[in-house]
């Protein structure tokens, strides 16, 4: 069972206490914190977009603003120029007003002063000569229609030698005989404007008209550079993205490839529409700071929470390694190392239990272990029973009246040496087993084997009030037990008898041997007495000295056989043969 | 000893090479090109302020090699050659003949140019918006101010009936302008007297010319031959009592009586500003020639008042800056 359990309990559980405690107590804290720093990040973005919005949108409508300045200035100029109805000719007041306004709006590269009936009266230019009364008509020119029906007229955007961006404006006077100022201004003038404007850090304007055609842009060689070129195709891009999404902001890359954040906002007059624009890193510049400064919070929110996490389940699991430790050392057999928990919890109580086990378990192998000595050489229940009454004592070293009974075979060595092994070891089981019986039921104590010798002894360790008689009875048990099994011994051939000697006196008995292997034994006169009476016995006999013979009742029948020399003893011993009384039969000796 | 004292030297030099290593910006070498005299057009102050404010500091920030031919044309090619040799990275000219040196000799290195006339029709670049090439710079409207100047001459001195035009025959922006303006002085009725010069010492062949043929006003059809004379054409005008129309606003400021031409502050500012692109790594082709887009009209009335002339009031009226 044990050798089972012992992998099992070294092998790391599927599922340790520990990571359970850890996933436990971190997610307890760190689920809150990324639930609120989360939503704080994506209301904080969400504001923040907002915000940003409604400041490029602020930011598009003073850039608009300002250009719509500079594009009210030269209606309001050419005015001037259309107050006087036309006579014949051309007149000092018309060439000098226009003079003066070729001097006061310097945007304006050329004028034309075409008179109520759309015939050009006077042509004014910064680079050509100018001309008077070159009789062109201009009463189909869309200039001086649009200028006749809504006194102001925006023509469209039109290159100069295919570079130079100029944008024609007609203005008629109060009176249709002042006839309409036909100018064309020079867009390039608007860069001063348009380069003025800053967004942000980086972020700068740009004007398209309603055919994507860029107006003005800070990069004055992107609007002379006209046509075709790829970074006018994505701010019209941006444009066209910003037609679709109408109020909202758009994205998309700038002339100079950035990814850009852009509004538009449409200016009255020419149909064209001024964009501020904003770098994406430089907008959300604020926003990525806020991220990072939550996400750097949250990382070292997670840290600590690792750190408490790990420190709780150390303390939890600390003193769980420490009971299933000390229930290892438990299982191993060593149960003087107390568990020491100081936790003052649950857990101090359970060590306190497994403690209090552990001696309870000390006691109970001792007290197994010394039953199981005792069982050596006491009967099993005898054994029980002196553990029981907790007499370990008695197995002490002592002077005692022991009675001391040898027996064995008659014939034994012959037989072993000729017969098999097999047969010799079969006879002496049978012998055993018969004798074996005998013996526990008369509570004898066996003190060695020596093949088919054996010896006993009676009131030692357990008291006998009367050892010499329970002894010869015991005797007189074992010769009938043994008597049986020599018939048909004898049927099979082999020639065996059994013989027993008893002796009765003072002898020491107590324990002897060394460690691992103690026996329980009588030393003395009467020993060796018991052993020289036993080899006198023939077979079927059951020879006791004076001493036991004089301790024996009426029950048993005492036969006087003289006296017998006997080895190691000086004097001759007088012996005696037992055998049970025959009813009516008068006692001899 | 002597091994430490190597050893820490040797650190030094290492440590300071490794310094120069480090510098961020590379300090251009730009050569400024000009056909005329030292001092005017782009060897004037005002293109190196114009440099300063985009944060070209000569001699700092930027290495100027000023080359100026002093009118003689024959010198711009050695120049051109002398600016390669140097390993500049940009040539700005001044001059339409300049301009041609640079673009014909230096292949590899951009040019920007000023006064090079209307390079479209010089065949210079493939248009305005699209120069290709290595070249880009401020285009002209040159040929078509000439005409504008006859206008504004006529206007001044009503009573004009021959103009004298001193224009430099070896200069093709110069002799297309002359074109021009010979057509336009047609139109206003007037006859023209012309008077090319290709050498220094032709000056007193065209002031004989004048003895024989008295002008009621002189056209200084500005290039560096003339411009290198302007001097003398101006005493020679204050003792003949002839009017005068300048094409650059300093010769106005300075005894010529009347002067119509672009802001020079504006064509400096946007020369400097092509020169920043290309220094920061734009191709010159790529980047569009501008027109003028200012024009300043300049009245001497000191003289106006030496020539015993009377200025009508349009003339006043026009006129951006007065010189009194």
């Amino acid at each position: 069972m044990r050798r089972n359990a012992a992998p099992a309990a070294k092998a790391r559980p599927r599922r340790p206490l520990f990571q359970k405690y850890f996933a436990v107590v971190f997610a307890a804290v760190v689920v809150p914190l990324l639930a609120s720093g989360a939503s704080e990040a994506w209301f904080g973005y969400q504001d923040q977009r907002h915000t940003l919005s409604m400041r490029l949108r602020a930011e598009a409508s003073a850039a608009a603003a300002r250009i719509q300045g500079f594009l009210d200035g030269i209606p309001s100029q050419l005015n001037w120029t259309v107050q006087t109805p036309w006579a014949e000719g051309v007149d000092e007041r018309h060439r000098f007003d226009v003079l003066r306004l070729m001097r006061q709006a310097p945007s304006i590269a050329e004028a034309i002063l075409v008179d109520g009936k759309g015939v050009e009266r006077l042509h004014v230019s910064r680079t050509d000569p100018d001309v008077e009364m070159s009789g062109v008509d201009h009463f189909t020119d869309p200039a001086f229609s649009g200028a006749r029906t809504s006194h102001l007229w925006w023509g469209p955007v039109t290159l100069h030698r295919g570079s130079e961006p100029y944008m024609a404006v007609a203005v008629a006077g109060p009176r249709a005989a002042a006839g309409v100022t036909i100018a064309q201004i020079n867009l390039k003038l608007v860069w001063d404007v348009i380069s003025a404007i800053h967004v942000g850090e980086t972020g700068q304007a740009f004007v398209l008209d309603g055919s994507g055609r860029l107006v003005a842009h800070p990069d004055i060689s992107l609007v002379l550079g006209g046509e075709g070129n790829p970074a006018v195709a994505s701010l019209r891009a941006l444009q066209s993205a910003a037609l679709v999404g109408g109020a909202e902001l758009v994205s998309g890359v700038d002339a100079e490839g950035r990814a850009v954040l852009a509004a538009g906002v449409p200016i009255s007059g020419p149909d064209w529409t001024v964009f501020v624009e904003q770098p994406v890193t430089e907008a959300y510049g604020p926003i990525r700071a806020a991220l990072w400064r939550t996400g750097l919070l949250l990382l070292a929110g997670a840290a600590f929470a690792a750190a408490l996490a790990y420190w709780l389940a150390r303390r939890m699991i600390g003193p769980i390694k420490r009971l299933e430790e000390g229930a290892a050392r438990i299982g191993a057999g060593r149960f003087d190392q107390p568990i020491e928990l100081r936790t003052g919890d649950e857990l101090e109580r359970l060590a306190l239990r497994v403690n209090q086990m552990a001696e309870d378990l000390a006691l109970s192998q001792e007290r197994s272990e010394r039953i199981s000595r005792l069982k050596r050489f006491l009967s099993p229940q005898v054994a029980e029973l002196v553990e029981r009454e907790g007499q370990a004592d008695l197995l002490e070293s002592h002077r005692a009246e022991v009675a001391v009974i040898f027996c064995d075979l008659r014939g034994f060595t012959a037989f072993s040496s000729q017969a098999a092994p097999d047969e010799v070891m079969g006879l002496l089981a049978e012998y055993h087993q018969a004798l074996g019986k005998v013996i526990v039921s008369y509570e004898a104590t066996l003190t060695c084997f020596m093949g088919d010798g054996l010896m006993l002894l009676i009131n030692a360790p357990l008291p006998c009030a009367d050892p010499a008689a329970h002894a010869a009875r015991m005797a007189i048990d074992m010769q009938g037990a043994v008597q049986g099994l020599i018939a048909r011994w004898r049927a099979q051939g082999h020639r065996l008898g059994f013989g027993v000697g008893i002796a009765t006196g003072e002898a020491t008995v107590g324990r002897i041997g060394y460690e691992g292997r103690i026996d329980y034994t009588a030393i003395g006169r009467v020993v060796n007495l018991a052993s020289r009476l036993c080899s006198t016995a023939a077979d079927g006999q059951v020879i006791v000295d004076p001493a036991t013979a004089a301790a024996l009742d009426d029950a048993l029948a005492i036969e006087p056989l003289g006296e017998k020399v006997m080895k190691g003893i000086t004097q001759p011993v007088p012996v005696f043969a037992v055998t049970r009384a025959v009813a009516g039969m008068a006692r001899r000796g | 000893m002597f091994n430490l004292r190597f050893g820490l030297i040797a650190l030094a030099v290492l440590a300071s090479a490794a310094g120069f290593a480090q510098t961020p910006d590379k300090v251009h070498r730009v050569g400024l090109l000009h056909v005329g005299a030292p001092d005017t057009c782009i060897l004037s102050p005002g293109f190196e302020q114009a440099l300063a404010r985009r944060g070209y500091i000569d001699g700092k920030t930027i290495v100027l090699d000023r080359l100026a031919a002093g009118g003689r044309l024959d010198r711009l090619p050695g120049m051109v050659d002398q600016l390669i040799a140097d390993h500049v990275d940009l040539i700005v000219s001044c001059g339409y003949p300049a301009a041609v040196a640079a673009q014909k000799r230096a292949p590899e290195i951009p040019v920007v140019v000023m006064r090079a006339g209307y390079p479209v029709e010089t065949g210079m670049v493939e248009s305005l918006a699209h120069p290709g090439g290595h070249v880009t710079g401020l285009s002209e409207v040159a040929s078509d101010l000439s005409a504008k100047r006859l206008q504004m001459l006529k206007e001044a001195v009503p009573s004009l009936h021959t103009v004298a035009m001193l224009w430099n025959e070896g200069d093709l922006a110069m002799s297309m302008r002359c074109t021009a303006a010979q057509a336009e002085a047609k139109k206003l009725g007037l006859v023209t007297q012309l008077l090319g010069v290709r050498a220094v010492d032709n000056f007193a062949d065209a002031f004989a010319e004048m003895d024989k043929h008295p002008p009621d006003a002189i056209l200084l059809v500005a290039d560096s031959l003339t411009i290198v004379n302007h001097k003398a054409v101006f005493e020679y005008a204050a003792a003949h009592h002839i009017p005068d129309m300048e094409e650059m606003a300093e010769l106005g400021h300075i005894g010529g009586l009347l002067a119509y031409a672009p802001d020079q502050g504006e064509e400096f500012d946007r020369l400097a500003e092509l020169t920043d692109r290309v220094l920061r790594g734009a191709k010159a082709g790529d980047l569009p020639l501008e027109l003028p887009t200012r024009f300043r009209f300049t009245l001497n009335l000191k003289t106006a008042h030496d020539l015993g002339l009377t200025i009508p009031e349009a003339v006043f009226l026009r006129s951006d800056d007065l010189i009194e």
